[in-house]
């Protein structure tokens, strides 16, 4: 619900960028969202899409890239993926650590011409 | 033309991120404590901060603090009912920041609304932030203890369907544990979940109606006040 206050971070960040390295236009934002953040892709990119116009970044493909939450299970000794609405491990079903959240909100690498 | 790719392994929120430091250095520098309230719509964030700034306003049992002075920053999509809640309450200061719409509130608004406030004659505010558990979660707003309030009426479940704001909180606050009975909330699914996501913030359990917990509670934000070197600031 939040992804119109996402976007505007999002073109204002990369407009900036594209300035200092004076692009002439940004083709694509590569972005690492976490898969508990809340973001819904479609939502993002409309948003986007209607932030972006008359802007440097204004056409600009959103490539978005998905990180999982991960957990760590001390009986198993790995690493695992937990299934919507529980922590468990899938293997011995005890409840491990958290090692990522899965709310990362990253841009990662831009595509531009200069 | 030349097309290139620029690495960038930028928080996509930097920019926000920034103005919540600057933020944060003005709360430091004046000594304050500040404390951004998180919860879901009508879990007692509002009867928190009143319970807890009035117990804090008697800092009983904490030599050489006469009274800690409470600050409010309202956040709320529109309307101003609780900060002339809390100022009828006592709070010694109370600034509305209204979102129109918004369903978090950003360091630039609180950037604004420190400007209202007489941060030297203030020890602790509480940023109370719009009633949402997942959107707040994003921005930082300067704050030095990130609160996630729930209330057992929401269901010991709440973790594992909110897990970050459970993750990122310095301290978590469970309300309304008179109705613990009534609700079927089961308390050790709820620590064990928390406790995967959190093992350091310490976990309160209170009642802003019969008054439960709330010293204690209370006491530990009086502590981390100190702890940060503010008791010297309080000079009255």
């Amino acid at each position: 619900m939040h992804e119109l206050s996402i976007a505007s971070y999002l073109v204002e960040s990369v407009v900036e960028q594209a300035q200092q390295i004076r692009a002439e236009r940004v083709l694509a934002i590569n972005l690492l969202i976490g898969d508990r953040a809340g973001i819904v892709d479609d939502s993002l990119r409309f948003s986007f899409e209607l932030l972006a116009a008359d802007t440097l970044v204004a056409g600009a493909a959103l490539n978005i890239r998905r990180s999982p939450m991960r957990f760590r299970c001390d009986e198993c000794h790995g690493e695992y993926i937990p299934r919507d609405g529980e922590f468990n491990c899938p293997d011995c079903t005890r409840i491990g650590q958290l090692i990522d959240d899965g709310a990362t909100l990253q841009i990662e690498s831009i595509e531009v011409e200069t | 033309m030349t097309i290139q790719h620029i690495k960038i392994a930028k928080q996509l929120l930097a920019n926000n991120d920034e103005a919540a430091i600057r933020n944060r250095e003005r709360i430091e520098a004046a000594g304050v404590l500040a404390i951004n309230v998180i919860a879901g719509p009508g879990a007692g964030k509002t009867s928190l901060i009143i319970k807890t700034l009035q117990a804090l306003q008697s800092s009983a049992g904490h030599p050489g603090v006469a009274r800690a002075r409470v600050g409010v920053i309202e956040g709320d999509i529109a309307g101003i009912i609780d900060t002339q809640k809390v100022l009828a309450a006592g709070a010694d200061d109370a600034v509305q920041i209204n979102t129109g719409g918004n369903c978090h509130l950003e360091a630039g608004m609180i950037q604004q609304a420190l400007d209202d406030l007489d941060l030297e004659r203030l020890d602790i505010i509480f940023v109370e932030n719009v009633g949402n558990l997942v959107c707040p979660t994003h921005w930082a707003l300067g704050e030095q203890l990130k609160l996630c309030l729930l209330s057992a009426a929401e269901g010991h479940d709440k973790p594992l369907k909110y897990p970050e704001i459970f993750a990122v909180s310095d301290v978590i606050v469970l309300n309304k544990i008179d109705l613990i009975e009534l609700v079927d909330f089961e308390r050790d699914a709820f620590y064990a979940s928390v406790r995967a996501l959190n093992q350091r913030a310490p976990i309160f359990e209170v009642s802003c109606r019969t008054g439960t917990g709330i010293a204690d509670w209370a006491d530990w934000v009086l502590n981390q006040w100190t702890l940060r070197g503010a008791m010297v600031e309080n000079s009255r």
